[in-house]
């Protein structure tokens, strides 16, 4: 079926709004590939409709068996960010898709919270550790003189007076186990969480294959 | 759950192993897949939701995407196999077989009580 303007317009509109709403998550050149990707596919299905009678009623079908664009756009969103997440399991992908989850649900908020405190309590421990050598009478588990009971873990600049550290150089071991034992922990947490997530989402999606 | 969902769930389930079966013998692009999906079976209802599937498999490594430009009036994206698909291909057969093996010897056996019984 050759267009016509109109028909073309149509199309053209088709692809405008799906771009439209893939750029406002998707990196430039995977945009292009996308839209590139869904004409050819209409292309192809409009060269198959030859001799059809009405051309708006053919288009439309054509459109209609693709699905709206925003639909299209919504379902190459929903899972790329948590998709990379779980997929390649790196720190920023993680971090990147507990805050998209976040802005979406409440319990993802919360997750993301509580991921963000675990990373950075746990990479607190690991710059302690690294702080100990450098500055050996600034850094250790703080003990109030008077009373003998530790109130202070970490890094003090100066050095609280009436309190003395009685962990020593122990507290680089301690503070490196603790340290990657709360991140990996946290890692791990995150990324299962979204791995469920993502789960859930392709079961509350799969509006598109439903009969 | 009602029925649609668990429908819904067989559908989403098999989609995967259905794509990359429809890619086992050889390389095609996201419209022939379609269409191969729609001669076999029921799971493609709206074919714009293929397309997002095909570049998550890309993107973990399971098919490899590759554009031919000379072979029709417009570009065609083919898709292909990777070693590490072809392997997940084998594992979810198996798997699938397993799984459809042990749910009909279940379907049998409660048949056959139900025959006993009455």
């Amino acid at each position: 079926m050759q267009l016509t303007e109109t028909g073309e317009s149509r199309v053209n509109g088709y692809l405008f709004i799906l771009e439209r709403s893939l750029k406002t998550f998707l990196p430039p050149d995977i945009v292009r590939d996308a839209v590139r990707e869904i004409d050819s596919h209409l292309r192809e299905r409009i060269a198959a409709a030859d001799g059809a009678p009405n051309e708006r009623v053919a288009l439309e079908k054509i459109l209609g068996e693709l699905g709206p664009p925003l639909r299209v756009a919504q379902a190459y969103s929903a899972e790329r960010a948590v998709d990379e997440a779980v997929t390649t399991g790196r720190v920023v992908a993680i971090f990147t898709a507990l805050w998209r989850v976040a802005a979406r649900t409440t319990i993802g908020f919360f997750v993301a919270l509580a991921a963000s405190v675990g990373y950075i309590v746990g990479w607190a421990f690991l710059v302690v550790a690294m702080m100990k050598p450098i500055s050996p009478h600034n850094v250790g588990l703080w003990v109030d003189d008077a009373t003998g009971v530790p109130h202070q873990l970490g890094v003090l600049f100066p050095a609280p007076a009436g309190n003395h550290d009685i962990a020593g150089y122990w507290l680089i071991p301690v503070c490196v186990v603790l340290g990657i034992l709360i991140v990996r922990a946290t890692h791990l947490w995150a990324r299962r969480f979204l791995s469920r997530w993502r789960e859930r989402r392709a079961l509350a999606r799969m509006g598109g294959f439903v009969a | 759950m009602s029925h649609e969902t668990w429908q819904e769930q067989l559908r989403r389930g098999s989609l995967d192993l259905a794509i990359l079966l429809s890619v086992s013998s050889g390389p095609r692009y996201g419209l022939a897949i379609i269409q191969h999906l729609d001669a076999f079976t029921d799971l493609v209802v709206t074919e714009g939701t293929i397309y997002p599937i095909l570049a998550r498999l890309t993107r973990e490594g399971v098919l490899d995407a590759t554009w031919v430009e000379d072979e029709a009036p417009h570009p065609r994206k083919y898709y292909r196999l990777t070693r590490a698909g072809a392997r997940r291909l084998e594992q979810m057969k198996r798997e699938w077989r397993a799984f459809a093996g042990k749910i009909t010897r279940l379907i049998d056996a409660a048949e056959s009580t139900d025959h006993a019984t009455h």
